[in-house]
């Protein structure tokens, strides 16, 4: 009786444990409690000398309703904004594109089922790294050589965005079920053969969701950085009404025009994938 | 002249266990060869050796008077075209289509470029259609081949198999996954294969009595070594015993009481 209870953990109040990972959760469970607390005592520190709580919350609440219920434009017009509305389109899909052709070859060699051991780990170690640092700090960071403007803001956007689909392509491509590579190898197929014949057809509709995604994260991206690093486009158009013209009504108009595109954005998304990639809806 | 000879082969995956020790034996062209033994006891290993789909560790693989061991990347992949190979779980591309993933079979006489971008000549799509009419799944061609059935899928892996013109084929318990009558069907065709294209077969299997209808020869293997190697009729319970290290009576006694 005894020998065979040894196998079985329990918890402190005699309930079996049926995790097995117990030092991940509590780490897991204590970064948390750690993150609660920062956050409670960060908003103790908050400087509210000045801040009279009952004129700021109707203050805010006037602001919102000039923005977002009477949104106008007095600084452009129409035509400049969808032209910059352009822009701003431009320099996500430059980023993307770009990004996703370069990732593509680098997952290759980052998958484990592909590409010797010590090159997929150096590449992932290296794109872990830049996916660990922001795109806007890419941004500046590139702005040093190229200079503030679109140049630094796509190359700093095309850094992020090709960390981040090496790591999402290479981890599709090593869904693919190891039999099938087997086979093919079996035939005498070459490496490249491989890749085209059985990795493409097996991930290709993995491939263009996740290249959608970071399309649709580029977007807002390349908003910020019309605001931040000067690329233009319609996020400098938001930074000026906002920080320079105080035009509430024109950041409401311009959120709304953002929000649309996103929204366009995504039906168009859906429908291309429906129709042409219909493998994704039916399994 | 015998097609693949193998001489002392070992084989170890970790430095503990090997997992093939001291195996030899020689197979001729058009023989129908079955190696049978329980779960583990290096039957799959085995066969990967001859095409070198695992590295050999020790002793030699002579595949048609090469020395699989010692080819470089180049040879290998010219040796590999004359070796078909049939899964358990038929290893097909599942969103292509079947007539897409019998030309697959081609694959290895083809350069990178020719490859990559399709280049099938017509005489070897006109050859896979004759494959899928013989193994009788023409109608199915341009189906995706997640849409058919076990045993429909397993004749797609053979129709690619057939297509690189083998020398011989290695079958890893191509029936394990599929129903009897449809068991009896793929038999049948691999079984026609040594018969009417000289083509040598060399099939795991764990269904004795199927291995005994079928086949030309029994090797058996437990705990990587041959503990048997003879014509299937002379395979009696003595030996299938040692293969699977079972008593047959007491077997029969726990199963009636
Ligand atoms: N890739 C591998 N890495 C490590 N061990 C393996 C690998 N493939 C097989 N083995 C081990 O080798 C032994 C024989 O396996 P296998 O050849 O698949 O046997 P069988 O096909 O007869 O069931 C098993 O003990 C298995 O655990
Ligand atoms: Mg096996």
């Amino acid at each position: 009786m005894e020998a065979t209870a040894t196998y079985i953990k329990r918890k402190s109040n005699g309930q079996i444990t049926i995790k097995s990972g117990n030092k991940v959760e509590r780490v897991i469970r204590w970064t948390l409690i750690l993150l609660t607390l920062l956050t409670v005592v960060a908003f103790m520190f908050f400087n509210y000398a000045g801040l009279d709580l009952a004129k700021a919350i109707p203050e805010t609440a006037y602001n919102l309703k000039t923005m977002f219920l009477e949104p106008g434009l007095s600084h452009f017009s129409w035509g400049e904004a969808i032209y910059q509305v352009g822009i701003t389109l431009g320099l996500a899909f430059l980023a993307t594109i770009l990004g996703a052709v370069i990732a593509f070859f680098l997952a290759l060699m980052a998958a484990t089922n592909l590409s010797n051991r010590w090159v997929s780990k150096t590449i992932r170690v290296v794109v872990a790294f830049i996916r660990a640092v922001p795109t806007v700090l890419w941004v500046l960071i590139f702005a040093i050589s190229a200079g503030l403007g679109s140049e630094a803001a796509v190359l700093g956007m095309l850094f992020h965005s090709i960390a981040y689909l090496v790591k999402a392509f290479s981890e599709a491509f090593e869904e693919v079920d190891k039999g099938i590579l087997e086979a093919l190898r079996s035939t005498g197929a070459s490496w490249w053969h491989i890749v085209t014949h059985a990795i493409l057809p097996s991930t290709f509709t993995y491939l263009l969701s996740w290249t959608f995604l970071r399309f649709e994260i580029n977007f807002s991206v390349a908003v910020a950085m019309g605001a931040a690093a000067g690329a233009g486009g319609i996020g400098f158009e938001l930074f000026m009404a906002s920080g320079f013209y105080f035009d509430l009504r024109e950041v409401g108009l311009i959120t709304y025009m953002i929000l649309l595109l996103a929204i366009i954005l995504e039906i168009i998304s859906t429908r291309l994938k429906s129709r042409y990639f219909p493998a994704t809806s039916t399994n | 002249m015998s097609l693949v000879k193998v001489e002392k082969l070992g084989k170890s995956y970790n430095s503990q266990t090997k997992v093939l020790k001291d195996i030899s034996f020689e197979v001729g062209s058009g023989e129908f060869v079955s190696i049978i033994g329980p779960s583990g006891a290096g039957k799959s290993t085995l066969l990967r050796c001859i095409n070198r789909m695992v590295e050999i560790d020790e002793g030699k693989v002579i595949f048609d008077d090469l020395d699989v061991g010692s080819l470089n990347k180049k040879e290998l992949r010219k040796m590999r075209t004359n070796i078909g190979m049939i899964f358990q779980h038929y290893n097909l591309v599942p969103r292509l289509s079947v007539i897409e993933n019998v030309l697959h079979g081609r694959l290895g006489y083809k350069t990178t470029l020719q490859g990559v971008f399709n280049k099938f000549t017509e005489a070897e799509k006109e050859h896979a259609f004759f494959l899928l009419k013989k193994l009788g799944i023409e109608d199915h061609a341009y189906k995706r081949c997640d849409q058919l059935s076990g045993g429909q899928q397993q004749r797609v892996g053979i129709a690619r198999s057939l297509i690189q013109e083998p020398k011989i084929v290695l079958c890893d318990e191509p029936i394990a996954s599929l129903d009897p009558n449809a068991s009896k069907v793929i038999m049948d065709y691999l079984k026609s294969i040594t018969m009417e294209l000289n083509i040598t077969c060399i099939v795991n299997l764990h269904q004795v009595e199927i291995a005994r209808n079928y086949s030309d020869r029994i090797i058996g293997l437990s705990k990587g070594g041959i503990v048997f190697d003879g014509p299937s009729y002379r395979l009696a319970t003595d030996n299938t015993d040692e293969i699977y290290g079972t008593k047959t009576v007491e077997t029969r006694k726990l199963v009636t009481v």
